[in-house]
């Protein structure tokens, strides 16, 4: 609705920002044709997580932890594992390693295929959601949902269940699957594989607003292969530190106008976590068939544009259906499904790549095992700055555009981030106000 | 005896960690307990997998928290293939999709279910790390209660 503010100026506001995972704000005041102010507000109070684990076992972080978030508890299972793992001194064998990656490759088919599908296509095709697009284009929603399908069948296999997975446990898994039980899911990640071919050319075909940052990126990179569960921290101005000198790097401060923490580098500069990070930093570590849909995709080796950042996931889906089906290849589960992880005290770090980027967390541990202290750094609150500023720049050039049609490529802007809303505070209410 | 449609689903929708949104699976992890034939229980966290498991059915009962601004523990039944489900309903939990979306989705798919029924529990509280309250909690018996008679009479006969 459009109405006049207190101060005489004109102010459009948005009741919810509808597809964001949670909710929340962003207020964007202009003042005599300069945008003032931006402020992603967000309103729900801290989920205070880290807090819940202060006195809880070494061993409940990846069950406690996964609850934070419904799309993306593989992320927070695999941080917490590893941060344990790095307290305690000890390193898992390479079959768990696959298997993590395994799991970790259901969780970004299915968290991708639903925000490429359900949540973002809208945008560019026109329409103001899913429904609206799939009375449209039925065969396009069905695909989506038959890649989220194959996402959520690895999960059941590997995890226990499609969501919040009960497989889990700190040094690997309570059981290992079988390679029969493995071999069950290759029909449906290679058609899987094929719809997510099809998506990087549906979406070359979108128009995308000339609109591109001189963002600094942040990602994982592993010593082979693209990051998902390993890795150093590599930056696009030359940084390489491990997990275990994240905050070394990386610091958190409370603003006034929300209650997620806002992650900033060390000498204060946003940057960016994510699809577009990663594959930024690591375009050479993508598979054949994963560089070929970039190539249909129309990306090239380096992605500045937010907007694209569909693109970047429909890549990154096929990245995660061709590498899936490479773990399940060679998957073999002869060993032990997992390591023992006596507890000693101590602390220790794990980095990830979630869906939406670098997911942080830090424990420290008495000499029995129990929490004293756990930190968790969730990648929206680590893009907050870095949407702030997008909407500052988008909107200054944009200024002439109708209020309706501005606030609609704001929310578009915003979810090119596909904020967790609700892990950033461990919730989108967009107001835009000229004067 | 007992006449059950061809194919139930029970969706018990909702996060057991978020005070009252955990009344879903509280629901049917009941009904699961009792090992009904011809009726499948399911705790999805998100109301879009209803494509995934509801589409096929003859009949899914979803189970959910509401906020209508009624009294907490208060019940509610809704027909989704006869009208679409008020915005309200399934509110309260960080979904992507609410469950009033997630059915027009399968209505505009052209795959809703021959029926799709919600029985909602209005709810209190959806704090991080709560129990049910207690009116929700008390709430419970008669929410499974009615799960059972939707089932029952959708399939002509007693459950």
């Amino acid at each position: 609705m459009t109405h006049k503010s207190s101060t005489g100026g004109r102010v459009l506001q948005v009741d919810t920002l509808a597809r964001v995972e949670g909710e929340g704000a962003m207020h964007v005041r202009i003042a005599d044709g300069q945008v003032a102010d931006v402020q992603l507000r967000i309103f729900e109070p801290p989920r205070f997580f880290e807090a819940f684990l202060r006195g809880r076992a070494w061993t409940e972080p990846p069950d406690i932890t996964a609850r934070i978030c419904g799309i993306c508890p593989v992320a927070y299972q695999m941080s917490s594992c590893l941060a344990i793992e790095d307290a305690c001194g000890v390193a898992v064998s390479d079959e768990i390693r696959a298997l993590r990656r395994l799991l970790y490759c259901g969780e970004w088919i299915e968290s991708h295929a639903l925000h490429v599908y359900l949540l973002h296509a809208p945008d560019f095709l026109g329409y103001q959601g899913a429904i609206e697009m799939a009375r449209d284009h039925p065969t396009v929603v069905e695909q989506g949902l038959r890649l989220k399908k194959a996402g959520n069948a690895i999960m059941t296999v590997v995890g226990g269940r499609s969501i919040h997975p009960v497989n889990v446990r700190v040094g690997g898994f309570y059981r290992f699957p079988t390679g029969a039980e493995l071999a069950a899911l290759r029909p449906a990640l290679l058609r899987a594989r094929d719809d997510a071919l099809d998506t990087a050319t549906l979406v070359a075909g979108f128009d995308y607003p000339d609109f591109e940052q001189p963002y600094e990126y942040v990602a994982m990179r592993p010593s082979a292969g693209y990051p998902l569960e390993a890795g150093t921290v590599v930056t696009s101005s030359g940084l390489d530190f491990p997990a275990q000198r994240f905050t070394d790097h990386v610091q958190e401060e409370h603003v006034e106008h929300s209650n997620a923490l806002h992650a900033h580098l060390a000498d204060g500069s946003a940057y960016v976590v994510g699809p577009l990070a990663r594959y930024s930093l690591n375009h050479d570590r993508l598979s054949p068939l994963a560089l070929q849909a970039a190539d249909a995709a129309g990306l090239g080796p380096v992605c500045r544009n937010p907007f694209r950042s569909i693109a970047v996931r429909a890549v990154e889906l096929v990245y995660a259906c061709d590498e899936a089906l490479r773990l399940i290849d060679g998957w073999e589960g002869t060993g032990r499904p997992y390591v023992d992880v006596p507890p000693r005290a101590g602390t220790g770090h794990g980095v990830t790549e979630a869906p939406r980027g670098l997911l942080y967390h830090r424990y420290t541990l008495d000499q029995d095992g129990t929490i004293r202290d756990a930190v968790i750094v969730p990648p929206t609150s680590q893009n907050q700055p870095s949407i702030e500023a997008d909407l500052r720049d988008y909107v200054q050039a944009r200024l002439d555009l109708p209020h309706d049609e501005l606030t609609r490529q704001c929310e578009q802007a915003i979810r090119n981030y596909d904020p967790c809303i609700s892990c950033a505070t461990h919730f989108l209410d967009l107001t835009l106000e000229r004067s | 005896m007992t006449t059950w449609a061809e194919t139930v689903v029970v969706f018990g929708l909702g996060n057991a960690d978020r005070g009252d949104d955990g009344v879903g699976p509280e629901v049917a992890g009941r009904l699961a307990g009792r090992d009904l034939p011809g009726v499948r229980v399911v705790s999805p966290a998100e109301p879009v997998d209803l494509l995934d498991d509801g589409a096929t059915a003859d009949l899914v009962v979803v189970v959910d928290s509401v906020r209508s601004g009624r009294q907490p523990g208060s019940l509610m039944v809704r027909d989704a293939n006869r009208e679409p489900l008020p915005e309200w309903t399934g509110s309260g939990g960080t979904h992507a999709l609410g469950l009033d979306a997630a059915v027009e989705l399968l209505r505009a798919l052209g795959r809703m279910p021959r029926q799709l029924v919600l029985v909602g529990v209005e709810a209190a509280t959806f704090d991080a790390g709560a129990p049910l309250s207690p009116p929700v909690r008390d709430a419970v018996p008669a929410a499974v209660g009615l799960v059972l008679a939707v089932a029952g009479s959708m399939a002509g006969g007693e459950p």
